[in-house]
C-alpha cells in the first residue's frame, strides 16, 4: 500500500515538475495556460491522494479549493485576458530555449541537492517528490526572470505557487487549512490585481511587452 | 473592548466607511483621520502593558499576540498610519487628487494600514506571512493613483517582485513548519511563533537553515535588501506621497519584523553566527548599492528611496551585531520611520509646487516654501546621521556595539559608506535650497497646517537624538531578549 502511495506521489510530482518546464520550450500563450491548467489539476490530484492515503479528510477541500482556483477560475480569466491580446504572441524570450531547458536541468538538480537534509529527514512516504517540487519552485524563478510577456511572467508566478503548494502537501501532509485557505485568498486577490495591471500596461504602453518598460532608471 | 480590537478595528472601520459612502465626501477622510488616533492610543496602551510586564494576547489559541518587538511596530506603523490619513488627498484643500482617487486612498491605505498592524501583531507565521503578502496587493493599488506611464510601470515591478519575493518567504515557511512537523507531529498552533520557539531549540539545523535562507530572500525583498531592492527606488519614488511615507516608513520596518522573528528561531536553532554572516553579506551589499546610487541621483524622491536602501542596510548590519547591535538597530528603525516619513511628505509638498521630482529643475527652496524648506533640510540632516537627530544617536550606537563586537574592519567599510552618502544627499540638499526660485513657480508657504505633525516629528526626532527615554530603553531591551541575543 505505501509503495503505491509513494510512487503515485513521485509520478504526481513528475507531471507537475514536466507541466512546468513546457514553459521553456513552447512559445505560444495559449500552450502556457494549459500547462498551467493541466499542472494545477495534477497538484490538486495528488493533495487529494495524499489526503486519501494519509487519512485526512482536511486535504480533499484543499484539493477541491486548489482545482476550483487554479484549475478552472484562473484559467479562465488568463484565456480572457490572452484573447484581449491576441494579435501579441511570445516573441522571443531573453533566454533562449537551448540555454533555458541546460539551465532548468541545472537547477532542477540544485532542488535536489538542496532537499537532501529534508529527505533525509523526513519518514513520510511522500518524501520523494519534494526535491521535484523545489525544482520546480527555482524553474517557475528562472521563467520570471527570463520571460518578456507580462503574461507569462504572471503564469510564472503562478506555477511557483504551485511548487510551494505540493512542498507543503508532500513535505508535511498540507499547511492547517484555515493558513490554507488565507494562502488562496492571497493568491487570488493577487492575481486579480495583477490582471488590473496587465489591462493598464497594455492600455498606457498600447502593449504587453515588459521591455518597454524601461522609462525608469537610477 | 479589548486593546486589539482598539488597534486593529479604526483602520478597518475606515476602510469600510469609505467603501459605503459614494461618491467621497469630505468627511469620510476627517473620520478616518480622528479614528486613526484610537489606534495609535491602542499602540501607546499596548506600550504601557509591556512597561507593566505582561503580553497582552487574545483570541482563541492566543491569535493575536503583543510582545515589545510587536509593541514597537505597531506604534510605527500608527504613527504614520495616522500621518497619512491628517495629511493624506481628501482632507485638506486643493491636493491635485480628485474625490474619486480621495475615496480609493481612504479604502486601500486603511487596509495597508490594516494588513500592516495584523502583521506584527498575528502570533501565526502563517497569518503574518498572508498579511505581509495582502500590503503587497493594497499597496500596489494605490501607486498609480495618477495613471502615468512611469507610476503603471513602477507598480507592475512591485507588484510581480514582490510576489515573487514574498513567495519565497513562504517556501521557508513552509520549510519550517516541515522540520516542526517532523520533530513534533501535526500540534494545535504548531505555526504560533511560540509554539515554534519552544522547541526552536531542537529542530534540526540544516531544515532550519535553508528555510532562514528562503525566509531572509523572501522578506528581504520587501524589505529592500539589495540585491533584491530593483523594486523600491521605482514604487517609492512614482507613489503619491503618504504612501511613499507608509511604504518606506514603516512597510520596510514591517518585513525587518518579520525577519527578526525567524532570526530568533534561527538562533535558537543553529546559534547566532549563521544568521550573523547573512544579515552583514546582505547589509553591506545594501549599504553599497544605496550609498553610491545617492551620488549619481538626480531626482530627490529617488534619493530618498535609495536613502532607505541604505538605511535598511544599516539595520540589518546591527542586527548581527550581538545584543548592542539589535538595541541600535530597533533604535535605528524607530528614528529612520520617523525621519522618512516627514520626509516624504515634505517632498510631496515640494514636488505639489514644483511639479518636478528633478534636483536640477527645484532650486531657491528656501524662499519660495520657507517652513517646508528648513524642515527638508532638517530632515535630510536627520537622514545623514548629523547630531542633534535621533538617527546620529542610534548609529553611533551601533558602531560602538561593532567595535565591542570586534569587528572594527567591518565598521570601518560601514563609515565609508555613510560618508559617502552623507556628501552626496548635502550636496543635492544644496542645489535644491539656495539660488533663485525656479520659474513660474508661485512664492509662499500656501496651506501650511500639514507643516504642523511633520514639524513635531522633527521635534520627536530631536528629543530622541538628546535623551533615550527609559520606557523606550525598556521596549528595546525587551526586543533584543526577543531576537535571541
Amino acid at each position: 500500500m505505501e509503495s503505491v502511495f509513494s510512487q503515485l506521489c513521485v509520478l504526481g510530482s513528475s507531471l507537475v515538475l514536466i507541466f512546468g518546464l513546457i514553459l521553456l520550450w513552447r512559445r505560444g500563450v495559449t500552450a502556457y495556460i494549459n500547462a498551467f491548467l493541466w499542472q494545477s489539476t495534477v497538484l490538486s490530484g495528488v493533495t487529494a491522494t495524499v489526503g486519501y492515503f494519509g487519512h485526512d479528510p482536511e486535504l480533499y477541500w484543499v484539493a477541491g479549493g486548489l482545482f476550483l482556483l487554479k484549475g478552472v477560475a484562473i484559467p479562465r480569466l488568463l484565456r480572457r485576458m490572452e484573447r484581449r491580446f491576441a494579435a501579441e504572441r511570445e516573441l522571443e524570450p531573453y533566454v533562449n530555449t537551448a540555454t533555458s531547458l541546460v539551465v532548468s536541468g541545472l537547477l532542477v538538480l540544485f532542488g535536489y541537492a538542496i532537499t537532501r537534509p529534508l529527505v533525509a529527514l523526513s519518514q513520510l512516504p511522500t518524501r520523494a517528490g519534494m526535491p521535484l517540487a523545489m525544482g520546480l519552485v527555482l524553474v517557475s524563478l528562472f521563467v520570471v526572470l527570463s520571460r518578456k510577456k507580462a503574461l507569462t511572467q504572471v503564469i510564472g508566478f503562478l506555477m511557483l505557487e504551485n511548487g510551494l503548494a505540493l512542498l507543503a502537501v508532500l513535505g508535511t501532509y498540507g499547511i492547517p487549512l484555515i493558513v490554507e485557505l488565507g494562502v488562496f485568498l492571497d493568491v487570488l486577490m493577487g492575481f486579480l490585481v495583477m490582471q488590473i495591471f496587465i489591462y493598464q500596461i497594455h492600455e498606457t504602453f498600447e502593449s504587453i511587452d515588459v521591455e518597454q518598460l524601461n522609462r525608469l532608471r537610477h | 473592548m479589548s486593546v486589539f480590537s482598539l488597534l486593529l478595528g479604526p483602520p478597518l472601520a475606515s476602510a469600510l466607511l469609505a467603501v459605503a459612502v459614494t461618491p467621497y465626501r469630505r468627511f469620510v477622510g476627517w473620520a478616518n483621520a480622528l479614528l486613526s488616533l484610537l489606534s495609535l492610543g491602542a499602540s501607546v496602551a499596548l506600550w504601557g502593558h509591556i512597561l507593566a510586564g505582561d503580553v497582552p494576547t487574545s483570541g482563541p489559541g492566543e491569535f493575536l499576540r503583543a510582545d515589545a518587538l510587536s509593541t514597537l511596530l505597531a506604534l510605527c506603523v500608527s504613527v504614520v498610519g495616522a500621518l497619512a490619513a491628517w495629511l493624506g488627498p481628501g482632507v485638506g484643500g486643493d491636493d491635485g487628487y480628485d474625490g474619486a482617487q480621495a475615496r480609493r486612498f481612504r479604502i486601500f491605505g486603511n487596509l495597508f494600514v490594516f494588513t500592516m498592524l495584523f502583521a506584527v501583531t498575528s502570533n501565526n507565521v502563517g497569518f503574518m506571512w498572508i498579511a505581509i503578502e495582502a500590503t503587497t496587493i493594497t499597496s500596489a493599488l494605490l501607486i498609480p493613483l495618477h495613471v502615468t506611464k512611469a507610476s503603471v510601470e513602477a507598480s507592475w515591478k512591485y507588484i510581480l517582485i514582490g510576489s515573487v519575493g514574498i513567495a519565497l518567504a513562504f517556501g521557508g515557511t513552509v520549510l519550517s513548519y516541515f522540520d516542526f512537523v517532523n520533530l513534533a507531529g501535526h500540534r494545535e498552533g504548531a505555526l504560533n511563533w511560540t509554539v515554534l520557539m519552544a522547541s526552536a531549540s531542537r529542530l534540526h539545523p540544516q531544515v532550519i537553515q535553508l528555510a532562514f535562507v528562503f525566509i531572509l530572500v523572501g522578506y528581504g525583498t520587501k524589505a529592500g535588501l539589495a540585491p533584491m531592492h530593483t523594486w523600491l527606488p521605482d514604487a517609492h519614488s512614482e507613489a503619491p506621497a503618504p504612501l511613499s511615507a507608509m511604504m518606506s516608513g514603516v512597510l520596510l520596518a514591517v518585513a525587518l519584523y518579520a525577519v527578526i522573528r525567524w532570526e530568533a528561531v534561527a538562533n535558537a536553532a543553529v546559534g547566532t553566527r549563521f544568521t550573523d554572516g547573512l544579515f552583514i553579506a546582505l547589509g553591506i551589499l545594501s549599504l553599497v548599492i544605496g550609498a553610491f546610487s545617492l551620488v549619481i541621483q538626480r531626482n530627490y524622491k529617488r534619493m530618498l528611496a535609495y536613502s532607505s536602501i541604505e538605511h535598511t542596510g544599516l539595520i540589518c548590519v546591527g542586527l548581527a551585531l550581538g545584543p548592542l547591535g539589535t538595541f541600535a538597530a530597533m533604535l535605528h528603525l524607530l528614528n529612520h520611520t520617523l525621519a522618512k516619513s516627514m520626509m516624504f511628505f515634505l517632498a510631496g509638498r515640494v514636488l505639489q509646487r514644483y511639479r518636478t521630482t528633478e534636483i536640477g529643475r527645484v532650486s531657491g527652496l528656501l524662499t519660495v516654501m520657507p517652513w517646508t524648506g528648513r524642515l527638508f533640510a532638517a530632515g535630510v540632516l536627520a537622514v545623514v546621521g548629523l547630531p542633534p537627530f535621533g538617527l546620529f544617536i542610534s548609529e553611533f550606537a551601533l558602531f560602538r556595539a561593532g567595535f565591542a563586537a570586534g569587528r572594527p574592519w567591518l565598521m570601518g567599510l560601514v563609515l565609508v559608506l555613510l560618508v559617502v552618502a552623507f556628501v552626496s544627499m548635502i550636496g543635492h540638499l544644496n542645489r535644491m535650497l539656495y539660488g533663485a526660485p525656479a520659474p513660474g513657480v508661485t512664492v509662499g508657504e500656501g496651506n501650511g497646517w500639514p507643516l504642523v505633525p511633520l514639524g513635531v516629528c522633527a521635534a520627536a526626532l530631536v528629543v530622541l537624538g538628546l535623551t533615550l527615554p527609559a520606557p523606550l530603553q525598556e521596549l528595546l531591551a525587551g526586543i533584543v531578549e526577543i531576537a535571541g541575543r
